[in-house]
């Protein structure tokens, strides 16, 4: 799964820029490779055995305890399975792309190679490249093929994230080295019981380096810049898998190794976790910018996921992950009915584009199907999840919990009204010429319907998987 | 044999001789000229590989060679190699000059050779002198206006005053050892550890290193000397002069192994106002070289930080960081010089287009520059996170953290030539680049890349030398 998209590069790197259909088949294939090997450790792992399945494992560097760990587990195989959709529809989508095709497609799968990696590993140090190697080609995505202000928005970007990185290298060296193990592996290094001052440093340090990815407020600003300027595809796959990286090191390092500053810092996670969900409701309301609409209410829906793992209960961490899963494909359809959309019309004005069901009625659909799910309307993956969560946050921070909800409600009345001003009303002649969407350009976003829907039907075969790995995660606690 | 023991610096002596013959000639030949030199440097480089695994001592236990400094001669000859491959076109120095230029250049590489070799006090400051006289020599050779001059003198009062600072800092260690002899001293310096006088001189002997490594306070050279010399002139300093200093610095450094507090604590001083210095004020830098020089005085308090560990993993970090930073900061330069093709001075803004200009010095630069900046998988970032980690291991917290911080502090204006060579646009005709500069553009990202993920078979080597030093 690692190596597809590293192989795809490598031939990409050979291949000369003319040849825009073979580099965009090559593009396709490793992501398609990645995304067919993603569902198969999606369904092959066996959950009567829990635990971590599909080990490799070598050393690396010796001088300082470092080996190449990687393996899959109930608490990332859903987070893989998203990677390999969304890279597999990014490519889908961004199938007409004109401009330096070749250098697009190679940062687009490095980029997906950090991911993929993040996700698998357990050893810290990798972690570490990974996590590195996925937000650097952002800068470059974003400036080279962005649109609005990107110059301002990838130097930002770029610059909160390494600012967070900052603050990720003295928090997981200092796990490191008061360890006393001389090892990076994450599952010794969680049977260490550190001191209880040493986890409410690191802890800190921790969540709030890999928060700034989970745009966690008050760290949350580049997030909706970071959507709006980049391209169609780099905005799904950086609001639907990257910003799901951040609250994923949260769990799997900060929470995981430190246990104690985790149930010391606890309620202030909470804490900004629901003003988080409320700012981003509220000041979604506000915007008029398609994808600034949609770029808040990410920061609302992250902050969701960060209250769901806040609670440290079973139900409260498998929503958690769940919602990290749903919202990845929902935003990944949003980011991409817009992209198509912005495409032929060139605006994302909502009030330029009203009435737009009347000239494009599929892609119009596919941006009222992500803003239910958005929702959180019953038969859709994230109505389970967000339930989840908020049964969980309510029996821990009831104060807090109940905020959330009162701010979803109003969400679901912002999405609504977003649908309604954007496609119910006059049509804009200006528009009446454009086709509507293609099947084959259609294919992505069907997936991505197909995939909220099922999972919204059967969430079973999620929450059973996750289940396997978070019912161990909470007694390490 | 001894003889061949001293192989590698007597190849390089022979270099220096039929250099200076070739200097003699009274009509200039400056492609036959190179032709010489980079042959010659070639079959150096060989000449060190060959002498990797020597053991042994000479001159009357002076001068020893070991894995340590044949590692770092190797990097040397590779330095000075390297160097060559880029000096085929010299526009910035006059064309009679050209094999002075070389000669100089040997000379330098032979005194850091023997340099990194030596173990007696006065033995390393013979040849830090030979090798300061030679780049004192080589930094005005520029043609053109005055900045030229400047640079030069700017760089030898520095050397010489920061040459004084380590002379009284030796007389200091002597007379309190009675012996020059490292070995010597190493075994007399823990009954000094009551005294300040050790921790004094210690640290001013160091200075003649600071100044080469420019680490704060003896950095103030760097952005005019690099600003003012010829392109090939600032990158062997850039280059392989750091390395050897850094060589030293730890010789140096683990005499005050069992100083403990006071003398670490200077360090980590020295090292934090290094990186943050460096890395504040080069974000106003318009010029690249200056802003390489800032970006030269950041890095130095990056490499002190594994300096000032004083054990195994931690001096085995700053060799790999050493190591790591000649590539990287030579691949940045090679750029300069390919850019800047007439030997002008190039300001950041002036990279523009280069990614129309051409694709693959692009390329190189885009991975030079993260490298520098400790981007992943590149070896800054491998290097840096190992030097972090020995720190941290050290329970040096708060050095980390700044260091970390500085991390994103530099990459603001790393980003900015990112950007200038990649996303504006400018009508300028494309870079030719010759088969052999294409293949070296490639076998520096090869090696920028490789060494970044598959650190293991460096960091083992370093190891290996740090034993034999400690």
């Amino acid at each position: 799964m690692l190596l597809s998209p590293v192989v795809g590069i490598a031939i990409l790197l050979c291949l000369k820029e003319e040849q825009r259909f073979l580099i965009r088949a090559v593009a396709l294939v490793a992501a398609g490779i990645s995304f067919a090997l993603s569902i198969y450790t999606f369904a092959g792992y066996d959950k009567q055995l829990g635990g971590i399945q599909f080990v490799e494992k070598y050393p690396w560097v010796e001088a300082f305890g470092i080996s190449y760990f990687v393996g899959v587990e109930g608490m990332n195989a859903p987070l893989l399975l998203l990677t390999g959709i969304v890279i597999f529809t990014g490519v889908l989508t961004m199938w007409e792309l004109q401009t330096r095709v070749k250098e697009y497609f190679i940062f687009q799968l490095a980029l997906v190679t950090g991911v993929f990696g993040v996700f698998m590993s357990y050893d810290l140090f990798f972690f570490f490249l990974f996590y590195e190697i996925a937000v650097v080609p952002m800068y470059v995505l974003i400036l080279v093929w962005g649109s609005t202000r990107r110059i301002y928005a990838a130097m930002k970007l770029t610059l909160y994230l390494m600012a967070g990185s900052g603050l990720i290298i003295p928090g997981m060296l200092l796990l490191y080295s008061s360890s006393g193990l001389f090892t990076f592996d994450m599952l010794k290094l969680h049977g260490v019981p550190f001191s209880p001052w040493i986890q409410n440093i690191a802890f800190v340090l921790l969540f709030l380096g890999f928060g700034v990815l989970a745009a966690v407020w008050p760290f949350h600003t580049w997030s909706p810049v970071g959507h709006v300027a980049a391209p169609t595809a780099v905005s799904m796959l950086h609001a639907g898998v990257l910003m799901k990286l951040g609250s994923f090191a949260i769990l799997r390092v900060a929470m995981y190794l430190c246990p104690l500053g985790f149930q010391y810092w606890a309620q202030f996670m909470a804490l900004l976790a629901a003003i988080g969900i409320v700012y981003g409701v509220f000041v979604g309301l506000a915007q008029t910018d398609l994808k600034y609409v949609i770029g808040y209410s990410s920061v609302s829906h992250m902050g969701i996921v960060s209250l769901g793992l806040a609670t440290g209960t079973v139900d409260g961490l498998n929503g958690a992950v769940f919602q990290m899963f749903a919202h990845g494909v929902m935003t990944a359809l949003f980011f991409s009915a817009v992209g198509f959309i912005y495409d032929r019309t060139h605006t994302r004005e909502i009030h330029e584009l009203g009435g737009f069901s009347r000239i494009m009625p599929v892609a119009s659909a596919f941006f009222i199907t992500a803003a239910l799910c958005g929702a959180g309307v019953p038969g859709m993956a994230s109505f389970w999840a967000e339930l989840l969560v908020m049964v969980a946050a309510v029996k821990v921070f009831p104060l807090r919990g109940l905020l959330a909800i009162a701010a979803l409600v109003v969400g679901a009345l912002f999405a609504l009204r977003v649908v309604q001003t954007t496609f119910y009303n006059e049509p804009n002649p200006k528009f009446e010429h454009f086709e509507d969407v293609s099947p084959f350009l259609g294919l992505p976003r069907m997936i991505l319907i197909g995939f909220l829907v099922f999972f919204g039907i059967f969430p079973q075969y999620m929450l059973g998987l996750i289940k396997t790995s978070i019912v161990p995660f909470i007694q390490g606690l | 044999m001894s003889v061949l023991q001293f192989g590698v610096e007597l190849y390089y002596l022979v270099m220096a001789l039929v250099l200076f013959f070739l200097t003699l000639r009274r009509e200039p030949q400056a492609a036959q000229d190179h032709r010489i030199a980079f042959t010659l440097s070639t079959v150096g480089v060989v000449v060190a590989l060959l002498c990797l695994t020597q053991q042994g001592e000479l001159f009357f236990r002076s001068y020893r060679v070991d894995l340590f400094s044949q590692i770092f001669k190797l990097a040397l000859a590779l330095g000075l190699f390297l160097v060559l491959a880029i000096s085929r076109n010299l526009p910035s120095i006059e064309e009679r000059n050209h094999a002075e230029f070389y000669l100089f250049l040997t000379t330098c590489t032979v005194g850091m050779m023997m340099l990194v070799s030596a173990v007696e006090l006065l033995t390393i400051y013979v040849a830090l002198e030979l090798s300061s006289y030679s780049l004192y020599i080589l930094v005005p050779l520029r043609r053109g206006d005055d900045i030229d001059v400047e640079a030069g003198v700017k760089y030898l009062f520095f050397g010489a005053v920061s040459s004084c600072f380590m002379l009284f800092g030796l007389s200091y260690i002597f007379g309190a050892t009675h012996s020059t002899y490292l070995s010597d001293i190493m075994a007399r310096m823990p009954e000094l550890v009551a005294s300040p006088i050790g921790v004094v001189g210690l640290i001013l002997a160091m200075a003649g290193f600071f100044f080469k490594l420019s680490i704060f306070p003896f950095h103030f050279w760097a952005p005019d000397v690099y600003q003012g010399g010829a392109h090939q002139v600032v990158t062997f300093i850039a280059t392989a002069s750091k390395a050897a200093a850094v060589a030293l610095l730890i010789r140096l450094a683990v005499l005050g192994a069992q100083y403990g507090y006071h003398f670490t604590q200077i360090l980590v001083f020295l090292s934090i106002i290094s990186m943050t210095l460096g890395n504040l004020v080069a974000i106003i830098q318009k010029d690249f070289k200056r802003m390489l020089a800032y970006s030269s005085i950041a890095h130095a308090g990056y490499v002190l930080i594994g300096i000032l560990t004083l054990q195994e993993t931690g001096l085995a970090s700053s060799i790999y960081y050493a190591l790591a930073y000649l590539v990287m900061n030579f691949t940045v330069f090679m750029v300069l010089t390919q850019v800047a093709q007439d030997g002008r001075d190039l300001k950041i803004a002036e990279l523009a287009g280069l990614y129309h200009r051409s694709p693959l010095l692009s390329m190189s630069l885009i991975l030079g520059i993260f490298a520098l900046a400790g981007v992943p998988p590149s070896i800054g970032f491998t290097g840096k996170l190992f030097l972090f980690t020995s720190a941290m291991n050290q329970g040096y917290f708060w050095l980390v953290l700044i260091g970390a911080v500085n991390g994103t502090l530099s990459l603001y204006f790393y980003l900015r030539v990112v950007y200038a060579a990649y996303f504006v646009d400018a009508k300028l005709p494309p870079i030719y680049l010759s088969p052999p500069m294409r293949a070296l553009n490639y076998a520096l990202c090869a090696t920028i890349l490789y060494f970044g993920v598959a650190p293991n078979s460096i960091m083992e080597l370093a190891r290996a030398a740090v034993r034999a030093v400690l």
